[in-house]
């Protein structure tokens, strides 16, 4: 496999599992406090249960959205106009033949979902703890209510978006998420800038 | 079932506190180690031992050197309950047939919420963080009883009837204003007022509070209806554009 | 009370004075708060604003102790504006009575009345009386002009009780006064009916029994007497002080108010002769005439077939107290002091808390050889070898707790402030070791007789003589049903009505007696308290137990629910109600009829026509007016009059303003008696006690202080400090005082503080509050502060109750009946 290029390690991968997992058990858990969904609640073994599982899924979840500042921020920090022509022309997915400029080793799409669950993630992660561990008083628990809430929602959308791009949308990524690497035509494809800066 | 209302009469308490008292006795609620801090009320406040509790209120008297006012202080068993609607827990806080806001500590699972979601600051947690408050002594309204405080009172400050009755009377006996006739869905625990509500410590306008309006109009549906969204715009894009595959990347070099 | 709780909902004005009813009777609110409803007025007068002024339409503030001078205005602004009820006064007062003119006033005699000897703080009454005619009848002047009538005498007693003095005493705002006694007096309208209401606030003073008199004189003048939603009514501080005092609970009273003879009233016929008082006026009932019966009566029902015509019914059984022998409560404790008794049964009360000067109390009991205290629980009194600064191993005392049954735990009566007996059952068995008081007694009893049975003693007759038929053979318990049957009383014979033909049968031998008009003299009746006769009684060979009556019919919606238990005396449940209809038996108010006399309708027992309608009637006598029998209708007075002049009392007819023992000022501004000049003096004469030390007018005590209890506990507390949720509500100590003095003194609200009198000191929490405002008395502020006396050391164990606030209250006593003065007395403030 001469023509595969790395794109990301170990640690990377088992933080990214970590995030999704930890992700999708609050998010189960999320709807079955939100809608009162009985069913939800029993295979967490009952609601209290649940919300042990919920508190703790979040400190996981918190735990390795910090982790995950080591492998992207960098990266998604730094725009060049090339991105903003790319984030022009939608990422090139907004019809069969959309062409974009060279990107880095995250596309500016990618730099935004990831400073945007980044930002949520905080949010999010903040005010449970808060409601979690300063009960009772009335103006944080509020404020941490309704920031959680609006949080989730942002998080629950970008985060679909962010699987169907990663799965259906762009066969053979998904392979990053298991072996970390992927075919070094498809990165040129996608990562210009990346793959000649990695000497290729 | 009609619905069962408390009547509330400040100006006809005398502040004796039988009601809380009777309160403790049926609900088997433990005393506190209070001190005396310089005034009669006491407890200081609501907690997971009391359920209600009258409070010993000082305004200003032109013939008098105080009016006194005695005002008790429990929940409102609210026909639009914000404690209920924040409640992530099913069947932790529930509507009796005599609506009244009953509660079931084996569901509440202590998150605190309904702290948040409750205009009135109602809710305590007991030491296993379950929630605790006045019942409308549901176990005994539904057995034909009236509420312990109500049995108890003595002076009449505390009636206990249908809700529609409770109102009649209060106008009845010229407590035009009844307090909590309509605000949050209609009060259950109603309050016959001679003066503007402030004068005894309430809030004029009862209300949930925004944020907790905003997030049950808004933010919960949308985190259902967003994520159809998020799925259905996916598969559309999957449908109209397809994916991005790697032969049309290289057709198109 | 002479009227009874529900009919508070019928006066148009309510006056709480010397009272706290919303925290000490709260039931009664709802009846006063049901007069308001309907447009009464609620006038509270009280040295604080207590919860009871709160709901009050006028509250006016007066310093402690001023309650005469208060009241006396009234009697003079109703004089002056000619509010009285004049039909009333005249017919059914002694107002037209003429008076001895040898006799005096405090505006001749400088605040004293005619015949005082300042040796030994007491009158001659002589000049105390009415002139008579030549038929022994009181001489009148029904034109109430005469300089000597009572009237005139009234109008001249109070004559310098201006607004400007009462407010410079009592330090109530005048314009406050004007109000008071302008709304109290519109009652004095036929149609409008005023009530007052009162507790220890007017008893506990050494003017106590005059405060009450110079209500009576008031109501008498609005004709508020005997009327639905008047009279004037002691709120009793427990639920039975009313059933205790009727069964002889006082050491100078029998069961039933018959007086307690002393040593020189040896045989039953001297008793009769000088104790029933007489009358030869054929329109006064005199029912004290009946004297003879009930003490024959109550003979026969105590020593049984023990009591003999030939033995004088065993009266020389009797206990009697030596001649000028004064067994109250102040005195006992004071013999207790000085070593006079070697034992004592503290019977469900707490002295080293309740007792006024409870310091000097607490001295007393450690000169006892042994004490038997029987309560619920242990407590001050008990425990009093081991209290603070006292040494348990310089004690002698031998102390016994007996665990007694708490109300619920037995069956029984008890009788309430309406004068209303009610039967109650057992709920519950007694607790572990403990027993019903009755029971107690009985084992007690049973015991002593025997130690005198086998081992005979000095006066063995009085135990041995004694009917005791109460105990359950089998049980060996007091089957209480038997204690209520022997009050109420038997027929010992068969009896007949001998004025009939041919004699109509009225009792039964050995069935319960129907009621007091039975009651015979010559040994045929046994009765043990002829007040209760018809209590327990028996119709038509069915006996029936009538405080156990629940009823809830009121015909005439005025609340008397005479078909609830049973009230004495005969079920009448407003006293005195032949006044509460004119000379003709027509009501004053028809709005508020409890009587009314129907002269048309037959009698089912005389066939003859005339009956009264409505309530039991204070006798079936016609209506005064009528020329043959009618009678006047205060029938319990020997001359049938409503007294506004009351030779009676020990401190003069007409109540007079006097300082109390300890008080801010120098000098009285009525008169220049500071003091009640016929009070017993403990301190300051040969033999007085250092312990019973009093000062007055003294910078070290400057501020007056008055007790009181609160709705959260009882009495000393014993029974409501082990109850958690009593003790949450009301932990500890405190005394209210006003912003003023607070900031005089430089104390927060919330502070600790010392409370100090003469006598005492009781740690406190300061209750910085504008309920209690300062008053401006002769020109300069006195500042007041209260406290309540229901804590104590003892318990919570862990002493942050504090201490009994009677520790700092003084030895004196009422004039009349030596309760102590507790409402007003001398403290300083300290932080501490
Ligand atoms: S029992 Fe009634 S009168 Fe007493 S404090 Fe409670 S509400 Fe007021
Ligand atoms: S008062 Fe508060 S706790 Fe009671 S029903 Fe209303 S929202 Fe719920
Ligand atoms: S209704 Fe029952 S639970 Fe509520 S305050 Fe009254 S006694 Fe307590």
């Amino acid at each position: 496999m001469s023509n595969m290029i790395k794109k990301a390690d170990a640690f990377e991968i088992v933080n990214h599992w970590t995030t999704a997992i930890s992700f999708f058990l609050l998010v189960v858990s999320g709807f079955g406090f939100l809608f009162h969904i009985g069913q939800v609640g029993s295979v967490f073994g009952g609601f209290s249960q649940m919300r042990v599982i919920h508190n703790y899924a979040g400190l996981v979840f918190a735990a390795s959205l910090l982790l995950s500042v080591f492998s992207y921020l960098g990266e998604a920090l730094i725009f060049s106009g090339e991105d903003v022509i790319w984030l022009i022309k939608g990422g090139g997915y907004l019809s069969k033949t959309g062409k974009v400029p060279p990107q880095g080793k995250l596309n500016a799409g990618q730099k935004g979902f990831y400073l945007l669950l980044l930002l949520a993630g905080i949010v999010i992660s903040a005010s449970g703890l808060t409601i979690w561990l300063m009960p009772g008083i009335r103006k944080w628990l509020l404020l941490s209510h309704l920031l959680h809430n609006i949080s989730f929602d942002l998080l629950l959308i970008a985060v679909t978006g962010h699987i169907y791009l990663a799965t259906l949308a762009n066969p053979g990524t998904f392979r990053i998420m298991i072996y970390g690497t992927v075919p070094l035509e498809w990165a040129r494809k996608r990562h210009a800038k990346w793959v000649q800066k990695m000497g290729f | 079932m009609s619905r069962k209302a408390l009547l509330i009469s400040p100006e006809l308490c005398i502040g004796c506190r039988g009601c809380q008292t009777a309160c403790k006795s049926w609900n088997q609620l433990s005393a506190e180690k209070t001190q005396n801090k310089g005034t009669a009320e006491n407890p200081p406040d609501l907690s997971p031992n009391v359920y209600n509790r009258i409070r010993y209120v000082e305004v200003p008297s032109a013939a008098n050197p105080v009016r006194w006012l005695f005002v008790s202080q429990r929940c409102m068993h609210c026909g639009d309950a914000g404690c209920m609607k924040i409640c992530p827990a099913p069947g932790a806080l529930y509507r009796t047939k005599e609506g009244a806001v009953a509660f079931n500590k084996e569901k509440c699972i202590g998150c605190r919420l309904c702290i948040g979601g409750c205009p009135f600051n109602v809710p305590r947690y007991d030491a296993k963080d379950k929630i605790a408050k006045c019942t409308l002594c549901s176990d005994r309204i539904s057995a034909g009883l009236a509420p312990a405080c109500a049995k108890t009172c003595p002076s009449g400050a505390i009636r206990f009837g249908d809700r529609d009755a409770m109102i009649d009377l209060s106008k009845k006996t010229g407590y035009a204003k009844v307090y909590g006739e309509a605000d949050l869905g209609g009060l259950g625990t109603l309050f016959a007022f001679r003066d503007a509500p402030a004068v005894y410590g309430m809030e004029e306008k009862p209300a949930i509070p925004e944020s907790v309006i905003f997030w049950n109009r808004i933010l919960r549906p949308l985190a259902y209806w967003g994520l159809g969204a998020a799925v259905a715009a996916s598969l559309l894009h999957y449908v109209a554009v397809g994916p991005k595959r790697d032969e049309e990347v290289k057709k198109d070099e | 009370m002479t009227n009874h709780w529900v009919d508070l909902k019928n006066s148009d004005v309510i006056l709480v004075m010397g009272g706290n009813p919303a925290e000490n009777h709260p039931i009664s609110m709802k009846w006063m708060m049901r007069a308001q409803e309907k447009g009464g007025k609620l006038i509270v007068v009280d040295p604080r604003f207590t919860r009871t002024a709160a709901k009050a339409d006028i509250y006016a503030p007066m310093r402690s102790g001023t309650d005469i001078a208060f009241l006396g205005g009234m009697i003079k602004y109703i004089l002056d504006n000619n509010l009285y009820f004049r039909e009333y006064v005249v017919n059914y007062t002694n107002a037209p009575f003429l008076v001895n003119p040898d006799f005096k006033g405090p505006r001749d005699l400088s605040g004293l009345f005619s015949g005082y000897d300042a040796e030994t703080r007491k009158y001659d009454k002589k000049t105390w009386s009415v002139q008579m005619d030549e038929k022994g009848l009181p001489k009148k002047d029904v034109s109430l002009k005469d300089p000597h009538c009572v009237f005139q005498l009234l109008r001249k007693h109070y004559s310098s009780y201006t607004i400007d003095k009462v407010s410079s005493i009592t330090g109530t705002p005048k314009e406050k006064l004007a109000e008071v006694y302008k709304v109290y007096a519109s009652t004095g309208k036929p149609n409008r009916v005023g009530a007052e209401c009162y507790a220890m606030g007017w008893t506990q003073h050494t003017v106590g029994t005059q405060n009450i008199r110079a209500m009576s004189i008031i109501q008498l003048l609005l004709g508020n007497m005997g009327m639905a939603g008047g009279g004037i009514n002691a709120l009793r501080g427990e639920s039975n002080v009313q059933g205790s005092t009727d069964h002889g609970l006082l050491f100078h009273i029998l069961p039933g108010y018959l007086p307690v003879p002393t040593a020189s009233v040896a045989d039953l016929k001297t008793y009769v002769e000088k104790l029933t008082p007489k009358t030869k006026d054929p329109k006064s009932v005199n029912w004290w005439g009946n004297r003879p019966k009930y003490i024959t009566s109550y003979l026969k029902a105590i020593y049984g077939a023990n009591a003999t015509k030939e033995n004088d019914f065993a009266y020389s059984l009797l206990p009697k107290p030596d001649e000028g022998m004064n067994a109250s409560w102040l005195m006992l404790f004071d013999q207790m002091f000085r070593g006079g008794f070697e034992g004592f049964f503290a019977w469900g009360q707490n002295p080293a808390c309740s007792g006024a000067n409870a310091g000097k109390v607490r001295k007393a009991l450690a000169t006892l050889k042994w004490m038997v205290n029987v309560n619920l629980f242990d407590n001050e009194t008990g425990s009093f070898w081991k209290g603070p600064g006292v040494d348990p191993k310089a004690i002698q005392t031998e102390v016994f707790l007996l665990p007694c049954a708490s109300s619920v735990e037995k069956e029984g009566s008890i009788t309430n402030s309406s004068r209303l007996a009610q039967w109650r059952y057992k709920a519950v068995e007694p607790v572990g070791e403990s027993k019903a008081d009755s029971d107690i007694m009985n084992e007690l009893y049973v015991r002593v007789r025997r130690l005198y049975q086998t081992q005979g003693g000095a006066f063995p007759e009085p135990i041995l003589k004694l009917t005791w038929g109460y105990g359950d053979a089998r049980t060996g318990k007091v089957d209480i049903h038997r204690v209520a049957k022997e009050i109420n009383g038997y027929y010992l014979e068969d009896l007949f009505d001998k004025k009939a033909t041919p004699p109509k049968q009225f009792g039964k031998k050995g069935e319960l007696c129907a009621s007091f008009v039975h009651l015979q003299a010559d040994g045929t009746t046994s009765c043990g308290n002829w007040l209760y006769s018809q209590s327990y009684t028996q119709k038509e060979g069915k006996v029936i137990n009538m405080m156990a009556r629940r009823k809830t019919d009121d015909p005439t919606g005025l609340g008397l629910f005479s078909e609830w238990a049973w009230c004495w005396p005969v079920n009448r449940r407003v006293l005195y109600n032949r006044a509460s209809v004119n000379l003709q038996g027509v009501p004053w108010d028809p709005k508020r009829q409890i009587l009314k006399w129907n002269a048309t309708k037959l009698d089912k027992n005389t066939q003859k026509p005339g009956v009264w309608e409505g309530d039991v009637p204070d006798g079936p006598a016609p209506p005064m007016a009528d020329e043959k029998a009618g009678k006047y209708p205060f029938i319990m007075r020997a001359d049938g009059k409503g007294a506004l002049f009351g030779p009676g009392l020990a401190d003069g007819p007409f109540p007079e303003h006097y300082e109390a023992l300890e008080c801010p000022l120098q000098a009285n501004l009525m008169s220049r008696q500071r003091i009640n000049p016929a009070v017993r003096l403990f301190y300051g004469k040969k033999g007085s006690q250092e312990a019973d030390i009093f000062v007055s007018c003294d910078v070290r005590y400057p501020f007056v202080a008055t007790t009181y209890r609160v709705s959260e506990h009882w009495q000393t507390g014993v029974l409501t400090r082990h109850l958690p949720y009593q003790l949450e509500l009301q932990p500890q100590q405190f005394v209210e005082i006003s912003e003023e003095l607070a900031k005089e003194k430089g104390i927060a609200n919330g502070h600790r503080v010392v409370v100090k009198s003469a006598r005492g000191e009781v740690k406190a929490v300061a209750m910085v509050t504008n309920r209690l405002r300062p008053f401006r008395v002769a020109d300069s502020t006195v500042h007041q502060v209260g406290l309540p006396w229901h804590f104590g050391w003892q318990f919570p164990e862990d002493g942050s109750a504090g201490d009994s606030a009677n520790l700092l209250t003084p030895t004196i006593g009422d004039a009349n009946t030596m309760i102590p003065e507790t409402k007003a007395f001398m403290v300083n403030v300290e932080k501490a």
